[in-house]
């Protein structure tokens, strides 16, 4: 168990380099970069609807700026993609910055109306503001310098440095101060605010965070696909998948986006495949949310993690959930402190 | 930007608050799930679609009237929202988070199945006085109103005071009204909640199909309509105060008005975007509504 | 004697019900300040009023000779002034020693980008935890906790950040008297370390031996004040909780 524990990454790296060399059909490369840029989006989700509770939505949203910022910087400005990507990122998560501070003004429930809302105002932006993004036929970029067998592996090995780099912050996010604060905005706001937490600052430094690897994500496929229209940038679909992989992986865990992007970017690609339409998939899709909200909402890492704790020691009689009647110190004869204090 | 001339300006205008009536019929449904349950019913806009295709299935194959067949489709929406409510929202009571992401879930699902039964293809009920109109003379200013509008707004008119009587005067009316301000003090004085629950499901599916009824006369929809319907129902809700009918009603009237007139002055496929842009106004000056109650903790 | 915390004609309404109309209290530094009245007198709405839970719609609050009015709770508890709940609050899926770290003040970007705990700060906590008798639960979800248990670890936890004044709504609410006791004796200790207490309490018994100073509401408004002893003899306040 522990050399698992201690090998599995390395191994899992060393997998994923190889990857495009074992599986050499163009099908394999395309579903290698688009898992690991679910995988990226879904993590980068994670840190705005998981680690603190506010799900976005209209995530999708910086998606699409993302995509058009680097195409049209590409078009207007020659600037290579792949270059330019991390660093109009940026603009977005500063964009999101400032929208999320007026978002985050009020209860959870209008900052998820709002984050629908923001999409549909980019949305129909493009596709009025004809002269700059072409509107509703969309715009063309200049492709890849490459040639055509190699040409899905870049962005392939691209997103991959890139998920590595998207963990990280995670994974540094959950473990610093600034995370704490997050996680105890997620459990309750209000006593997290009355303890001197500044909510609204942390939440606004993590819708920006979040918003940046999206952004990015966008970029890169605005390159990959090479045309880009408004209704498939700004598809919600895209942010209600990453909502799906990070809460069928595990809502708020470090892998948790990750498990779900590797299981839901084949599966869904199987089912269309099997029944070809794609309002079928819609369907399934929505079913499968549904089942996954129901019966596991907690994600599959938690429940695993529960399961086994479970097996090593049964669970406390009670949850720390107070009836009425110990609420009001009717339970209680009274032990000494001593016994009062280490009843458990 | 141009601006019209005034003729123009108000028939605009009245087609605006005609229009924002129809609004207040389909929002006012969303508005009251979330006073009762405190959930963001996004399945809203397509249960609106799903009843506006049911009006046109009934009118293609039975030649039945929209303004008739809500004798049917309103007792049915009721009963499925009903039993969505009892047997698949209920799951998840007390997480208005999962909620959410639960009535999205379905949302999905119905434009899958819709999507599947009657394809993309643009639908609407076009009826023989489809196109006729009102003409009003009052001085030197020439309105026209299509009958559909007017009909819409007064089938809403309808429905919204049947609301309001549901509400003042029955027993059931109370204890949703108790429900919505204070859900544990009503449950401590004997309110049946999951009963009361259930019920203001069904009937906020009852007035959308009401609500379906009076769409399908007056727009064009297919299966991905709900996405835009949806969004400008959760804004007009957002603007009135969440969980505030009166609240709701004078934010349609509002947002079908700025929606109509941003028509003629901005081009029309961008005037929805008046909506959102009101939407996220409302979040920076008056975050809780025009009704709503400012609350710092929820 | 300074005044620490005071409030001028402070009102709040909520749709029908004047919850506090025109309150006007004191509180002394270095006091520990009892908050009694009947069921609906307002108290637990001016503490909410005071640490910025609810904006008044009239009046002000001061701590420290500064304006609290209008700011953040947690800007005000940066003022230093913490505050418990009459139901137990807690970070319930975080652990023991994770609630008292959160509320440690963030000066600084950098302090925000450092690892979550530093040694200090859990030593300190640790201190802490051992005053209550909680350091053997200190990675135990604070949800897993009993009833005493999760409301030791309330009033520890706001301690960590160091407040001139903490503000208790009903401390012995629901727990045995050997429980009273404790806290009691706790709040005795902190005061002569110099902080300041204003304490919501039914408990009458508690009141006398603790306060210095009795504040009674009632109806939204302060009735009376004074030592324990003029305040119990004072027909007035009798007739307001008898009254009801």
């Amino acid at each position: 168990m522990d050399n698992l524990r201690r090998w599995w990454k390395p191994t899992a790296l060393l997998i994923l380099l190889a990857y495009p060399w074992i599986f050499r059909a163009p099908y394999y490369h395309v579903l290698g970069f688009n898992v690991m840029l679910f995988a990226t989006m879904a993590t980068s989700w994670n840190i705005m609807g998981g680690y603190t509770g506010y799900k976005s939505l209209g995530h999708s949203a910086f998606y699409g700026l993302g995509a058009y910022f680097v195409a049209i910087a590409a078009n207007q400005l020659g600037w290579n993609p792949l270059v330019s990507a991390p660093f109009l990122a940026l603009i977005v998560a500063l964009v999101a910055v400032i929208l999320g501070w007026i978002m985050l003004r009020t209860s959870g429930s209008a900052f998820v109306i709002s984050t629908i809302a923001m999409l549909l105002i980019f949305r129909l932006t493009a596709l009025n503001l004809r002269e700059i993004t072409k509107g509703a036929p969309g715009l063309s970029q200049p492709l890849p310098p490459w040639t055509p067998e190699f040409s899905r592996m870049p962005f392939y090995y691209y997103m991959v440095v890139w998920l590595i780099i998207a963990l990280f912050v995670s994974w540094y996010i959950r473990r610093s101060r600034f995370g704490l604060g997050l996680v105890a905005i997620r459990d309750d706001e209000g006593k997290a605010e009355m303890v001197g937490v500044n909510t609204t600052l942390y939440k606004i430094l993590a819708f920006g965070v979040s918003a940046y690897f999206v952004a990015l994500c966008g970029g890169v496929w605005s390159y990959f696909t090479s045309h880009i229209s408004p209704v498939f940038a700004f598809d919600i679909i895209v942010g209600v998948d990453m909502i799906l992989m990070t809460m069928l992986g595990g809502l708020g865990t470090l892998w948790g986006p990750v498990l779900g992007a590797f299981i839901l970017i084949p599966t869904s690609d199987l089912i269309l495949f099997t029944f070809g339409s794609s309002t079928i998939y819609l369907a399934i899709i929505g079913v499968l949310m549904m089942v996954v909200i129901i019966f596991l909402p907690k994600g599959i890492l938690p429940t695993i993690q529960q399961w086994i704790q479970d097996r090593r020691a049964p669970r406390a009689a009670h949850q720390g959930a107070l009836s009425m009647a110990e609420m009001h110190g009717l339970t209680d004869d009274s032990p000494s402190v001593e016994e009062e204090i280490r009843h458990d | 930007m141009h601006l019209p001339s005034w003729n123009v300006l108000i028939q605009v205008a009245v087609i605006g608050i005609l229009t924002g009536g129809v609004y207040a019929l389909m929002a006012t449904g969303l508005t009251l799930i979330f006073g009762v349950m405190r959930v963001i019913n996004i399945a809203h806009g397509a249960f609106l679609i799903l009843s506006a295709y049911i009006s046109y299935w009934m009118f293609t194959a039975y030649g039945l009237d929209p303004f008739l067949s809500v004798i049917v489709s309103v007792p049915l929406l009721f009963v499925i929202g009903l039993i969505f409510q009892r047997y698949v929202l209920s799951r998840v009571q007390g997480d208005p988070g999962l909620g959410v992401l639960l009535t999205f879930a379905m949302a999905l699902t119905l434009e899958g199945l819709m999507g599947s039964l009657w394809e993309s293809t643009g639908r609407s009920v076009r009826t023989a006085y489809t196109s006729n109109v009102f003409v009003i003379e009052l001085s030197d200013i020439t309105l026209r109103l299509p009958w559909v509008r007017v009909g819409g707004l007064v089938a809403a008119v309808i429905a919204l005071l049947s609301i309001f009587l549901i509400l003042s005067r029955t027993n059931l009316g109370r204890a949703i009204r108790a429900t919505i301000q204070n859900r544990s003090a009503a449950q401590l004085m004997g309110v049946n909640v999951e009963r009361v629950q259930a019920m203001t499901f069904g009937i906020s599916l009852g007035t959308v199909a009401a609500g379906g009824a009076m769409f399908s006369l007056i727009w064009t929809f297919n299966s991905g309509s709900h996405e835009e319907w949806i969004s400008k129902m959760l804004s007009i809700i957002v603007l009135g105060g969440m969980g505030s009918l009166p609240g709701a009603f004078l934010a349609a009237i509002i947002m079908g008005l700025a929606e109509s007139v941003a028509a003629v002055v901005m081009s029309s496929y961008l005037s929805p975007i008046v909506f959102y842009l009101i939407l996220f106004i409302t979040l920076i000056f008056r975050p809780q509504g025009l009704l709503g109650v400012k609350v710092r903790e929820e | 004697m300074t005044e620490l915390l005071s409030t001028k004609g402070i009102s709040r309404r909520f749709g029908g019900i004047q919850a506090v109309q025109d309150c006007n209290i004191s509180v002394q530094a270095g006091s520990i300040t009892g908050l009694i009245g009947p069921n609906g007198s307002g108290k637990t709405t001016l503490f909410n009023l005071i640490t910025g839970v609810y904006n008044p719609d009239n009046g002000q609050a001061t701590f420290q000779g500064k304006q609290i009015t209008g700011l953040s709770p947690s800007q005000i508890c940066h003022e230093g002034l913490s505050r418990t709940f009459q139901i137990t609050r807690l970070f319930w899926e975080m652990t023991v020693l994770e609630n008292m770290i959160v509320p440690i003040r963030q000066v600084g970007l950098r302090s925000l980008l450092g690892p979550n705990m530093f040694k200090e700060e859990i030593d300190r906590a640790m201190v802490l935890l051992e005053r209550v008798g909680l350091t053997h639960l200190k990675d135990e979800l604070a949800g897993k906790l009993s009833f005493g248990q999760q409301k030791l670890l309330e009033f520890a936890a706001i301690l960590m950040a160091k407040p001139t004044m903490v503000m208790l709504d009903e401390p012995a609410g629901g727990v045995n008297p050997t429980m009273i006791r404790f806290i009691m004796q706790l709040i005795l200790e902190l005061n002569q370390d110099n902080v300041t207490f204003l304490v919501v309490e039914h408990n009458m018994g508690v009141v006398m031996e603790l306060c210095t100073h009795v504040i009674v509401m009632d109806q939204g408004t302060k009735l009376a004040e004074g030592a324990p002893e003029e305040i119990q003899a004072n027909p007035a306040v009798l007739e307001a909780y008898l009254g009801n």
